[in-house]
This record gives structure tokens, sequence and C-alpha cells, in this order.
């Protein structure tokens, strides 16, 4: 039996020999263990290839993955005009940052060598986080740890990897063709955010970088829906972080789907994203069907990258959940891409992150990293039909219990996908559909701050200031950004608050039923049975969507009439939550009106210097009043 | 616990205590409820779950006493039980149901139990095992078992015993099987040590065996049988 390692992984082969028998007595024990390998040959080709740590006694030492933080950057040059690109001074610029600070100084290169001559492989060097990334044995990481301009040294998790999941094998549907229903949802994906407002204002996120970082983007160059993208060439520049190589046309299609949700188009010219108009950098920061540490590693260096090359928003469809953390260490605070997402909006850059596909997995349910951080906008998504909050969408809050997520689009989009266009379920869809939308509020504002942005998005979407851990603020609108207000027929008084004995009762206004409910509500009513068509069913992990499959003829489906822009049935619902006095909530729920007394809350349940706020109808009302 | 959004409909209006009466309920969330932390888990405080394994056994074996390799083996199904004391250190406790065959090989100096030649032979031990062992992790890692090496110590009670007989002789039936129970000459208990590499659900397993396998009285006339078991265990997590 022969041993090769190979990064860790040892590759195990057998040589059989008929001299064996004379020169070892046991051969038939050898033989009984090798027909014991060969009956369990893939469970153990597997085992042995995990085992990293297995010491032979002829082969160098294992080695581990460790991120070696340096003390100082003392000596080193650095000359930010030649090192940015002219788009990252100009974003500094704008938003009146230095033209650099220590965290964009080089490592200094005697202190990386140091690491190098200690260690096995040199990983990533990160100017950020003024750190190394090595793979080295026990002993190498004792030295390094030694060393003067060593200030720590951490043992990166170890890389927990994945199975390959199973790709469906039914044969790829004709995805070309394009139903009525699908070409309806691909205009109200952009239309419930205001398209046609950013439209009539000229604004596609023109002059604006967008960085995706994604599992690959298979396709995206070949792809008729990116033909005028990439005919202008908008794709300014791409890299590979997994293969280290430029191409990222390869590794996946997830990265060619979210694309489309910025920039791409139908044959008709539909736009399925709102910043057609941006230019782009594409990083491949993800492996398919697997969770590897290595990808947050990948994720730092594409960030840096991003800065680098003048990147104004980020979006990353990524997340990283219970294979490497916990719920209660989603604050912000714990992972690497955490603290690189908190760094890139500290340089200006505006993080858009999905929250996660995680809202039905029982284990996980909240957001994943780094949309936990304070400064990354985490998008969750709503169901197309009715506006609502998709099961699979990740709730809030965070474990240090902050508003996530953020804002919310649509978690249902139409997408381009080899072949065609394909109607496919996740928050990896909303986030693009949002940076996009602040893409074309920052083409109209340009020298607006990155947490300015962030607050004005917020600020603009359908429930603000109400909000809730699955939907955040709602659905941004470019009407509200543009305006710098709500309209003005929204800010009436809709409900009021009746207090008694023991109970808050919340009543709807008699004039506020009409506008959005056919006919007028009654006082009470009974309830109806509720449906639940369309809802999409299990969806994967972050950067592993797949699209739904065909139905049996969406040309057949009705076609549900078009709503206007924002009026989805959500609009007519009535959410309402209790929070603290710290704005923490302790309850929310969101209810179909269908009688003008709506709430009957018990007044024991209330602790003292709790809130009761209700929305309905674009009014935010509060009880106590504030 | 997590039915948050619960198209349900609530009616009554006799219910004065819950809010939203005669409302459709589109979602509901108690945040309190809905961030508790799990104290079940791989990673977490408290974790079970069941597992199968094969260990074949290895060893040189003594004269009298030929084994066919291979087909001589260990086969079982347990439960393990996990506490975890620190994220590198855990207990456990296993306990399992193993099925112990030694597929005795047929030759001239066979002893084990009779000198006579079949044309297959086996002696099996059904057995209750209990094992404790110490876990140690490698790695921070989120709630998943991870990369692990478990020293262990374990007992056993033999609920059953058989000695099995092939034989195909030459003239009348072509097959004829001989099946004794209840073997007087093995032990009853068993215990050893030892040792389980582990990442998820794949294990590798070394297993050595400090009791004699025949009881002291056949101790003189029976060679003892190898006590190395070495195979793979794959936990249904």
């Amino acid at each position: 039996m022969s041993c090769v390692i190979v990064e860790d992984r040892i590759y195990v082969g057998v040589d059989v020999s008929f001299a064996l028998p004379y020169v070892f007595p046991n051969f038939y024990l050898l033989l009984s263990l090798l027909y014991s390998v060969f009956r369990f040959q893939i469970v153990w080709l597997w085992l042995l290839s995990m085992a990293g740590p297995v010491a032979w006694a002829h082969q160098p030492p294992p080695t581990r993955r460790y991120w070696v933080e340096l003390c100082d950057k003392s000596g080193v040059e650095f000359k930010p005009a030649a090192y940015f690109h002219p788009a990252a001074q100009a974003r500094r610029q704008r938003q009146h940052l230095p033209a650099f600070d220590f965290t964009d100084l080089p490592v200094p290169p005697a202190y990386v060598g140091q690491v190098q001559a200690h260690a096995d492989t040199i990983l990533l060097v990160s100017r950020w986080f003024n750190a190394v990334a090595c793979r080295a044995t026990a002993t190498q990481a004792a030295a390094l740890a030694r060393l003067p301009a060593v200030r720590c040294i951490t043992e990166l998790p170890a890389p927990a990897l994945q199975p390959a999941a199973s790709r469906p094998s039914a044969p790829i549907p004709d995805k070309a063709i394009i139903s009525p229903v699908d070409r309806q949802l691909a205009r109200q994906q952009t239309r419930t955010l205001g398209a046609d407002d950013f439209r009539r204002a000229g604004l596609d996120g023109r002059g604006l970088r967008i960085a995706i970082f994604d599992v690959g983007f298979n396709g995206a160059d070949q792809h008729p829906a990116f033909r005028e993208l990439f005919a202008q060439r908008k794709v300014v520049a791409s890299y590979d972080f997994v293969r280290h190589t430029p191409n990222v046309f390869h590794g996946g299609t997830h990265g060619l789907e979210v694309l489309s949700c910025l920039a791409g188009r139908l044959p008709d010219g539909t736009l399925l994203g709102l910043a057609p108009g941006a230019d782009y950098l594409l990083a491949r920061t993800e492996r398919m069907h697997r969770e590897v540490y290595a990808e947050e590693l990948d994720w730092l260096a594409a960030v840096e990258w991003a800065d680098r090359n003048g990147a104004d928003i980020i979006n990353s469809s990524l997340g990283y959940t219970a294979r490497r953390y916990f719920p209660e260490q989603m604050n912000g605070r714990v992972s690497l891409v955490a603290r690189a997402a908190e760094l890139a909006a500290r340089k200006g850059i505006l993080v858009v992150n999905a929250a996660g596909n995680d809202g039905d997995n029982e284990d996980w349910r909240t957001v994943g990293t780094p949309a936990d951080a304070d400064s990354v906008l985490a998008v969750g998504g709503v169901s197309p039909e009715t506006g609502l909050h998709l099961d699979f969408s990740a709730y809030g809050p965070t474990a240090d219990r902050r508003l996530k997520p953020n804002v919310a689009a649509f978690g249902t989009v139409l997408a381009a996908a080899p072949g065609g266009y394909t109607r496919i379920d996740g928050t990896s869809f909303a986030a693009p559909l949002v940076a996009g939308f602040a893409a074309c509020a920052w083409q109209q504002q340009r020298s607006l701050p990155v947490m300015a942005l962030f607050r004005q998005i917020e600020a603009s979407a359908t429930l603000y200031p109400y909000y809730d851990y699955a939907h955040g603020y709602g659905m941004p609108q470019a009407q509200v950004l543009l305006h710098a207000g709500p309209p003005a027929q929204s800010q009436k008084p809709t409900v009021h608050f009746e207090v008694q004995d023991s109970v808050v009762m919340v009543i709807i206004r008699p004039e506020a039923t009409r506008p959005l409910v056919a006919g007028a509500l009654p006082l009470y009513a009974d309830s109806v049975a509720a449906t639940q068509a369309g809802m999409p069913a299990q969806v994967a992990p972050l950067g592993q969507e797949e699209a739904r499959p065909p139905a049996s003829d969406t040309s057949e489906q009705p076609l549900a009439p078009e709503p206007a822009a924002g009026r989805l049935p959500a609009a007519s619902y009535l959410y309402w939550h209790v929070a603290d006095a710290r704005g923490v909530l302790r309850r929310y729920e969101v209810l179909e009106v269908s009688q003008r007394v709506i709430l009957r809350i018990p007044r024991r349940t209330l602790h003292p210097g709790d809130v009761v706020r209700v929305f309905y109808q674009g009014t935010t009302h509060s009880y106590p009043s504030r | 616990m997590k039915s948050l959004l619960t198209l349900t409909v609530v009616v009554g209006l006799g219910l004065a205590s819950q809010p939203g009466q005669a409302q459709r309920v589109l979602l509901h969330a108690e945040v309190a409820e809905d961030t508790l932390y799990a104290a079940f888990g791989p990673n977490r405080t408290f974790f079970n779950h069941v597992y199968v394994g094969y260990l074949p056994v290895v060893g040189r074996a003594a004269p009298g006493a030929a084994l066919r390799y291979g087909y001589s083996g260990e086969l079982m199904l347990g439960l393990r039980n996990k506490f975890q004391l620190s994220e590198p250190l855990s207990l456990g406790l296993d306990l399992r149901f193993v099925r112990r065959t030694y597929a005795l090989a047929q030759n001239a100096r066979k002893l084990l139990p009779t000198p006579v030649v079949h044309y297959r032979e086996s002696i099996a031990l059904s057995e209750w095992q209990g094992e404790g062992f110490v876990r140690l992790n490698v790695g921070a890692r989120g709630n998943v078992i991870g990369r692990y090496l478990d020293l262990t110590g374990w007992g056993g009670w033999v609920m059953s015993t058989a000695h099995r007989v092939e034989d195909r002789p030459t003239a009348g039936p072509r097959k004829v099987q001989i099946n004794e129970r209840g073997l007087p000459y093995l032990r009853r208990w068993t215990y050893g040590v030892g040792a389980r590499l582990g990442t998820g659900r794949y294990a590798a397993v070394a297993r050595y065996r400090f009791s004699d396998t025949f009881r002291p009285a056949y101790q003189g006339q029976y060679p003892e049988l190898p006590r190395w078991t070495v195979g793979v265990e794959l936990g249904w997590l």
C-alpha cells in the first residue's frame, strides 16, 4: 500500500505483488486488510482524504491553516495613486474619506518573508487586517508565534466539506420560451422597487461600479441577456479567487442568475434588474456544493480587490452558516467576512448581502454571515404574489438583537439561465435587485456617504418607519427616495387606539378601508380559509439555488392583473409589533384585514416601556404615542 | 415554535386574551421563542445518533484456529450519546448490539472447536456492549461533528453463541447444516479498549479485546482468537 499526501489529503493506492507471500509471512493477514479496503473503498478513500492529521513516519508532518496577525506596518511605502484605480480614488474623495488609511498600507514585505520562512504555504496576505493566512505545521505555528513581528496567531476552522449535492437529472426545459406569467414577473420584480421612476429620472446605475462575488458566471459572456453589457464593455474586471485566473465564466451558473438581476434583459428589452448602465467587477469566491473555509479567505481577498478597483457597491449573494458558525455568533463581530464587510463600508463601499435561505431551517433560521454585519444591507425575500415574507427567507434579529434583514425585494424572480430564462427562488436574487436600486440612488446623489445612502434606502422602504424581523423596513421605493418622502396621502391616520380596562384595541378608521380593499370593512367579520398557491418549495442555501421545475404549461396559467407599483396584496395587510424600550421586538404579526376592529391586545402582555406599532396603508401609528 | 408563516384562521370572538381575533394571521413571531438556541446538536451540549459499523478481525491467528479473513468480523448497530464539556473535549457513552463472527479456515491443523474439517464453519457471538469514550475534537467549527479522535473503553455481555457447520456431502443431500447454540467453551463477558478517528459521519475504528475468548477450562485446549478488529463506522446524523 502506498500513501501520498498532497495538501493534507492522503491518497491511497494498492500495489499487488506476487512475491509478497515469500517476503511477507503475514500475507493472508495483509490480504484480508486489502480486502477490507476494497470492500469499503469509497468510504476509506473519503475517510482518509479527510484525515489530515494522520501521522506517517516517512511523511512530512500535517499542516493546518493559520491566521497570523502582524504587529505593525512600520517602514512601508505606499502610493495610493499608483495602487488604487482612479474610480477608487474618486469614491474616497466623494465621500470625504482620506486617500488611504492604515488598513490600505501593504503588509511589510519583511514580515511576509518571515512568515513565509516559517510556514509551509502562504494562502493570503491581507492589507486590511495586516495579516497573513498560511498553512503550517504545529511546530512551524509555534515558531511563528514567537516571531517579534507576530501579534497573534489563530488556527482557522478546519475545512468542513459537504458532499456534493446531486443535481436533478430531469431534461433541461426549453428556457428560451418565456411565458406571459414569467414576463409579468420580470416586469414586476423591478417595477415594485420603482423601475419606472428611475427610468423617468434617467437613472440606470451609470458611473457606478458594482462588484459581484459569486460561485461562477457560467456562460454569462455568451448569454443574450448580457449582449449589450458585454458589447459596451461594462464588465471592466474579473478574477477567480479560487483558481487565481481572470476567467470567471465557469464554476456555476449562480453568478449568471445574480448578474441578470442587476443588468440582464429579456429579448424584448425588458430589464431584469435596475442597473444595466453600471460597470461590473466579477469575482468568483465560492465553490459550488462545497463549504470550505478558504471561501471566506477568498471573499476577503475579493473585497480588497474590489476596493482597489473602485467598486462602489458589492453584491454578495453568499452566506456562511451552520457548518462554521452557530446562530448565536451571528453578531457581525465573529466571522472574518463580517469584519471585512464592515471595513468595506468604512472605505465607502455599500455591501449588499442576501439575508439567507434558512428561514425554514429550524436549526438555523436567522441570517448568515456577512449579512449579520451592522453596515451590511441585508436583503430578505418577499413573495411576488402577495408581497409577504417567503418562508425560506432568513429572519432576524442578529444575535445581539439588531434589525435584520434591513430591506426586502422579490425572492422569486425571472433570471437569465443557461439556454434562456428561468423562474428561480432565493434571497440571492433579492439582493441584486436592491443593489441595482442602490446604484440608481447613488447615481442621483453621487456625493452621498455610504451610510447615509444605507439609511435613505431603509427610509424609502414600504413599511418605514415600521419594521419587523421578516421584512426589515420592506421594499425600497424609488418614488420615495427620489422625492425625499412618501406620497402625502399615505401619511393620513389610518387606525386609532382605543384603551379599555384590560385591552388596547386597534380600530381601522372608516375612511382608511376604501382605497386598497374592495368595499368598506364591517366592524367584525368571520375569517376565510387560507391558500398558499405559488409558494416555492424548499430552497437551497445561498449560492446553490436552482431553477424551479417548469410548470406543466405556464402559457395557460391565468394572468393576474398587473398591480400598480407597490400595490401588491401586502399593501392592504396590517402589520403590528410590540417593541421594548430599546426597539427590540418581542412579537410581530401580519394580518389580513377583514374587519375594522383589527386587534385587541391584553394590557397585561405589555411591559413598562413597550411600544405597540401598527402599520396600515403607509402610516405607522404608535401606542403610547411618542 | 417556528410556525412563522402560518396561514391559519383564528376564529371566535370569545378568545379575549388573544390579540388579532377573527383575523387571518399571515405571519406571527414570538421573538424570544424563535431565538432560543438549542442545547442538542452535533456541536452542542448533548447529541446522540445511531450508527452502524463493520470491523473485520485482523491479526495473526494461532495454529489450529486459522480464520478466513474478511469473513471474520464484527457487525454492529449502536446508539452514541455525546456530552460536550468544551469545544475540543467531550465525553460519550455508546450502547450497541454486536454480531461477531469468526469464520474458521478448514485445514489439516485445525483444532477449533474440533479437528474435523467441514465445507464451511463459523463461531458467532451476539453481544450487547457499552462503551465509554473521551472525544478530542480538532479545530473550530459550527454545529457539525467535525474531526475527532475518540479513546474508548468497552465491555459487553454475550447474549448468545452459535457454532455453525456446513457440509457438502458427495452423496445424499446437497447441503447439510448444523447449528449448535449455547457453546460452553466461550466466555460470557468481554472487555477491551479502542480508538476512533472520525470526520463527520465517517469514522475509522480499531478495537483491542483484553478478555479471552475461551473459558479458563478450555484455554489449554483452544488457541486464542485474534484480539484486534479494525474497520469503519457510519453515523446516521
